[in-house]
């Protein structure tokens, strides 16, 4: 009788060891349900880093149980599911998220992923680093979207210069039309002027009319074909 | 080169100019009426540059107007549609390679295929015409005045970028490495070939332009001293200009080479989980052979993600073509504070720069053309237009998808061999037949002077027997070369690929080349016929009136 309650205490007492073992062995290097973590505090914020040490794991863990909560709603996820593991220098390491229900079961990678994506950003600010100095190994983070305006900036500034441009070439191409216009209409009225005085004038004017007249325009071309120097 | 074949070249051009008031194809018949081909040589070659030069300055349109955004464009790469990361093509090749090729040009796998017209390209390639033609309409007057604006401001901003360049990091190891003399490269002909094609595209010699200009001149002016100031400024301003960029050469290779060990640093510290400020940039090397002696497996495992970072290589690397302003210095660029300030600058300049150039080349071929009394009677400003026009929709193939190519082809041949050519019959004809008597004669009589024995010795026989020689060697290494190549951008690797001409290609280079030559032969031959027909007719008149008389 003794003897069987003896067999009977060490299979409970092997069982209980085993669940304790079992619950500690959820949490490995490479575990089916894990992921690795990896913070790169100094790269991230130089001379104000923090220390990295247990009150600041504590964060974390809380933090993760905060966007499990946030994503499975209803379940009451608690600091002590959130199981780490494999602490580096770097500040690495593995963690695995159990279920509040039954602390034996791990919950599935794509709940985790899925929770996590969610609250990406309020993870990294609890931390004061990014999306690629705090890195979840697999989840691979959504970019943000780019900013697209209606008109491409450079549609704008090739609009100002290319309208300046143009109203400057209408400027030179009409001016010296304009501008001979002018004279002409100057000319005619000395010419009216002229004409009541004397007679001998008219040979005058009629030699600025010829000269007027002419297929080349000396008035009005380059006066000096050769430049100055 | 500048003292054996600049100067004395230059001094050349601009006393036929002036001397004969005409452009490059009068200038060249009133020597000798058989040689007039010389200057319509040189009108093809201008032709040829003003086609493919504009679309540089287009180039350069784009990259002003884009940098008026707070992140350059150029400066990190666009996100792929998944959002989960940049573009596949962004990731392999570069952010600047990226944006130079796939949205500037939106480049084609190769030459052979074709496609559409790039929108934006074109519009740039429109408003470098547009603002080419603004600048000669009223002629020769007004180009004048331009150039002072244009050929000072690029002063400006080199001054500026001197201070910027030489204050950033790492600038030294690029004037370092610029002052080092490669002595591989120093006995390689190929290098004196470029240096030699490289002082005539400099001082302009060959376009025709020169002589263009200086038939604006007074008969008097004093051209020699000109001749003299001008070349010894252009060639301060190059060396002035090299140290500026290989300063900021050196910043990007050292920028390239820090980055490069800070991947390999974050790449060992994951690997090996050590602590983060265990490893910093300085001992990245002691720490790869620690780690190599301590875990050999786990190393070997790096072994293909570990990059090689070596700051001789980055200074040395260099790409192809005109590309190398543009991906270059973006590059460089983007990694100064307030790049946009920087960006502007630059492609400023690099506007101003061109567009002087583009005046010349536009001249040249004006000027010619208008000595003709066909063009003479159409007034200025219509005849430009129509220039400008022709040009345009020519250029706008160079804005298609395999345009770069075409491109590059007009660079790499369409000048160089001509220039050669064209310079060495320069040289000849004036030294020997027109006489280097009769030269010093029209110089003196324009001068006041005859040109001493410096000048006679280079024109008849130093700088022809040099040009001969390069002349040589250029055939020799175009036979020897095999097929002409040239890199295409491979989309799927990221990077530039060497594939050899197609057929149509090496044609078109083929027809290229004896284009602009065979202008002389045929031109003396045209001549020559002329002549004989006019001396029979000559005959035939002078034995009728024997018979009437």
């Amino acid at each position: 009788m003794l003897y069987s309650q003896g067999e009977m205490l060490e299979k409970i007492l092997l069982l209980f060891c085993l669940s304790s073992a079992l619950a500690e062995n959820l949490c490995r290097p490479d575990a089916s349900n894990g992921y690795k973590v990896r913070l790169s505090i100094k790269r991230a914020l130089g001379d104000e880093a923090y220390v990295w040490n247990q009150d600041e794991m504590f964060l974390f863990r809380a933090t993760l149980a905060f966007a499990m909560r946030n994503h499975l709603s209803g379940q009451d996820f608690q600091v002590s599911n959130i199981l780490v593991c494999d602490e580096t220098p770097r500040v690495s390491f593995w963690f695995i998220v159990t279920s509040p229900l039954d602390a034996t079961r791990p919950v599935g990678k794509e709940d985790v992923e899925e929770a996590i994506r969610k609250s990406r950003s309020r993870i990294n600010s609890a931390f004061l680093l990014t999306d690629q100095t705090l890195e979840f190994i697999g989840i691979i983070p959504t970019l943000a979207a780019p900013v697209s305006p209606d008109t491409p900036p450079w549609l704008i500034v090739f609009g100002v210069v290319m309208g300046s441009v143009g109203a400057g070439i209408i400027v030179l191409l009409v001016y010296p039309v304009v501008h001979k216009r002018l004279k002409k209409d100057e000319e005619e009225e000395e010419l009216e002027e002229e004409e009541g005085e004397e007679e001998t004038r008219r040979v005058k004017t009629m030699e600025n009319g010829a000269a007027g007249d002419g297929a080349h325009n000396l008035s009005f071309t380059d006066d000096e074909r050769f430049t100055q120097m | 080169m500048l003292f054996l074949e600049g100067v004395p070249l230059f001094y050349l051009e601009l006393a036929i100019g002036q001397k004969m008031s005409l452009g490059s194809i009068g200038a060249w018949t009133a020597i000798s009426p058989y040689l007039g081909g010389v200057g319509l040589a040189s009108v093809v070659t201008s032709l040829y540059l003003c086609l493919y030069y504009n679309i540089i300055n287009a180039w350069s349109f784009w990259y002003l107007f884009h940098s008026f955004q707070s992140v350059l464009p150029w400066a990190e790469c666009p996100i792929n549609s998944n959002r989960t990361g940049p573009t596949e093509e962004c990731e392999k090749a570069t952010p600047t390679q990226y944006f130079f090729y796939r949205e500037t040009l939106n480049i084609a796998p190769s030459i052979e295929e074709n496609g559409g017209i790039h929108g934006g390209q074109a519009l740039c390639l429109l408003l470098a015409w547009v603002i080419t033609y603004l600048f000669i309409v009223r002629g020769v007057k007004s180009t004048g005045k331009v150039v002072y604006f244009t050929a000072t401001f690029p002063y400006a901003v080199l001054l500026i970028y001197l201070v910027r360049g030489i204050t950033l990091h790492g600038a030294i190891n690029g004037v370092k490495f610029m002052f080092t003399p490669n002595m591989e490269h120093l006995a390689d002909p190929n290098t004196w070939i470029n240096a030699a094609t490289q002082i005539f595209f400099s001082l302009g010699l060959g376009f025709g332009s020169l002589i263009a200009f200086a038939s604006y001149n007074h008969y008097n002016n004093n051209f020699e001293r000109q001749a003299i100031v001008v070349s010894l400024i252009n060639s301060g301003t190059s060396i002035f200009a090299s140290i500026v960029t290989f300063s900021i050469y050196g910043f990007k290779a050292t920028v390239n080479y820090e980055s490069c060990l800070e991947r390999t640093r974050v790449l060992l510290l994951n690997t090996f989980n050590i602590a983060e400020d265990n490893i910093n940039i300085d001992n990245v090397f002691e720490w790869i052979e620690k780690l190599n002696t301590t875990y050999p497996e786990q190393f070997a495992k790096l072994n293909n993600k570990l990059e090689e970072c070596d700051l001789e290589t980055e200074l040395s690397s260099a790409v192809e073509g005109a590309g190398l302003a543009f991906i270059v210095y973006s590059e460089a660029i983007k990694n100064m504070p307030l790049p946009q300030l920087w960006s502007v600058l630059y492609f400023l300049m690099l506007l101003m720069l061109g567009m002087g150039s583009m005046l010349g080349n536009v001249t040249a071929i004006i000027t010619p053309l208008r000595d003709f009394k066909v063009m003479s009677h159409m007034s200025s400003e219509l005849f430009n237009g129509l220039v400008c026009v022709f040009c345009l929709l020519l250029g706008l193939g160079f804005t298609t998808t395999s345009g770069n190519y075409w491109f590059t082809i007009f660079n790499d041949y369409g000048a160089t061999f001509s220039l050669l050519f064209i310079v060495l019959i320069e040289v000849i004809t004036v030294s020997y037949i027109y006489g280097l008597k009769r030269f010093e004669k029209d110089i003196e009589d324009m001068l006041g002077h005859r040109p001493n024995w410096y000048w006679k010795i280079m024109w008849s026989i130093t700088s022809p027997l040099l040009l001969i020689f390069l002349f040589i060697i250029y055939i020799v290494k175009y036979i020897n070369g095999g097929t002409p190549t040239y890199q295409a951008w491979n989309k799927e690797l990221g990077t530039s690929v060497v594939t050899e001409y197609p057929v149509f290609g090496q044609l078109f280079i083929g027809l290229l080349l004896v284009s602009s030559i065979s202008c002389v032969p045929l031109t003396a031959l045209y001549v020559f016929c002329k002549k004989r027909k006019l001396g029979n007719h000559e005959k035939r008149e002078h034995t009728v009136s024997t018979v009437s008389a």
